[in-house]
């Protein structure tokens, strides 16, 4: 077991008072909490400032903690607790009040009595709950879907933790949306003693489509057309999530006009969005000397200014 | 197959480990979770994103000492910028459609 140099980890000195402990530590905490920082290696830097602050925050425990310091703080290699070591009764135990108990073995066999004492130790206990993220492509949307889920969840016994492999068959409603976090009950870890067991939050992600885009319910669809079939009009073919439909181009459209196609989007509770195609003109990339006096006959013919409102803003 | 549920009774959260009765209240009473049904607290019902919303509040109000007030209103920031994160991905991917 590793001595935990808690004056280190908070960044003051031993003779700091309660007040420059509890500005050290929530200066940390602002930093590394997982809430606020997503980084690699910062929740665990939150949860050593957050155990060293449960210790030095309170006088009775942190006098218990300086006395340990001086005996076996400063020795090279693993620390033992002075023989007969025994926490006096009068430093109130820890309710897990920052992160549910996941102390260092350091803390748990110093300040709470046994490995894993730092979980709240009350008969009936509830299961861990899981959250995984599921990744979901559109077409899985359209219908009620089946999919295989495999998680990996904590299990408690006699004060060891391992971790069980579970999988399971979960049903994905029709008209699943992005973000939205949906339960399995009693799917999460096996609760202790009478306590139920903990729930599987899936974290439904839509998985990004090659063709289609989200907005709400709705889909858009991005259609290439070449200048001449946004100036003559055409009929063209466009994929939608359950097979293709023909689209007719009006002559003059223009790129970012939006077509509705009615009832082609993602499936409500009421009903289906919308599937809007997006119009888009693309040049050729390569033109032949044929095409670009065609080009130029039509610039002569043409009376067109594309910048003629810059005049009106300047 | 395991189905699946997307609502949360008042009574299943109160037998998580972090949550009470009376955190729950609080974090009702400031605006944080909000029932989906149920006139009153015995009968209050939750979607199941609150879950997670709610677990967040009540680890920011005590891991860093902060009152409820704060925690509303950094939760609000938080679900704000998460979906602000998502439509960015959106708009992101809708621009190099529109690029390429």
């Amino acid at each position: 077991m590793d001595f935990k140099d808690y004056y280190d980890i908070l960044g003051v000195t031993p003779d700091s008072d309660t007040k420059a402990i509890k500005t050290a530590y929530r200066k940390l905490a602002r930093k590394y909490h997982p809430d606020m920082n997503s980084d690699e290696g910062a929740e665990d830097k939150f949860k050593e400032a957050a155990e060293a602050y449960e210790v030095l925050k309170d006088t009775e425990r942190r006098a218990e903690y300086d006395e340990l310091r001086q005996y076996g703080g400063a020795k090279s290699g693993g620390f033992e607790p002075p023989p007969g070591w025994q926490r006096s009764s009068g430093a109130g135990t820890t309710e897990s009040s920052h992160f549910g108990g996941d102390y260092s073995d350091f803390f748990n066999s110093m300040f709470t009595g046994g490995a894993g004492g730092g979980r709240k130790q009350r008969s009936g206990m509830r299961g861990q709950d899981a959250e995984l993220e599921m990744p979901v492509f559109l077409e899985e949307t359209l219908a009620e879907t089946s999919k295989r889920v495999e998680y990996r969840i904590p299990t408690f016994e006699n004060g060891q933790v391992t971790e069980t492999k579970k999988s399971l068959d979960v049903k994905i409603p029709a008209g699943v949306k992005d973000g939205e976090r949906i339960r399995l009950r009693g799917q999460g870890g096996a609760g202790q003693g009478e306590g139920p067991n903990g729930d599987l939050y899936l974290h439904i992600r839509l998985v990004p489509h090659p063709l289609f885009d989200i907005e709400a319910h709705n889909l858009v669809v991005t259609v290439p057309l070449a200048p001449w079939e946004a100036a003559l009009g055409t009929k063209v073919t466009v994929p939608t999530l359950s097979g293709k439909i023909n689209l007719t181009i009006a002559p003059n459209s223009q790129p970012g006009q939006r077509l509705r196609i009615k009832g082609k989007g993602l499936p409500t509770k009421t009903g289906s969005g919308d599937l809007y195609a997006l119009l888009k003109v693309v040049m050729p990339v390569k033109t032949s000397d044929e095409v670009k006096e065609l080009w130029r006959s039509l610039a002569d013919k043409v009376d067109f200014d594309p910048r003629g409102n810059w005049g009106n803003a300047s | 197959m395991t189905d699946l549920i997307v609502s949360i009774s008042f009574h299943e959260l109160c037998q998580y480990e972090e949550l009470s009765e009376y955190i729950i209240l609080e974090v009702v009473d400031h605006g944080i979770a909000e029932p989906v049904s149920g006139k009153n607290a015995p009968d209050w019902v939750f979607d199941t994103n609150t879950v997670h919303w709610l677990r967040k509040a009540v680890r920011l109000h005590s891991q860093l000492e902060i009152d409820w007030v704060a925690v509303a209103m950094i939760i609000e920031l938080l679900q704000r910028n998460e979906s602000l994160e998502r439509e960015h991905r959106c708009l992101e991917q809708k621009l190099k459609r529109l690029l390429e």
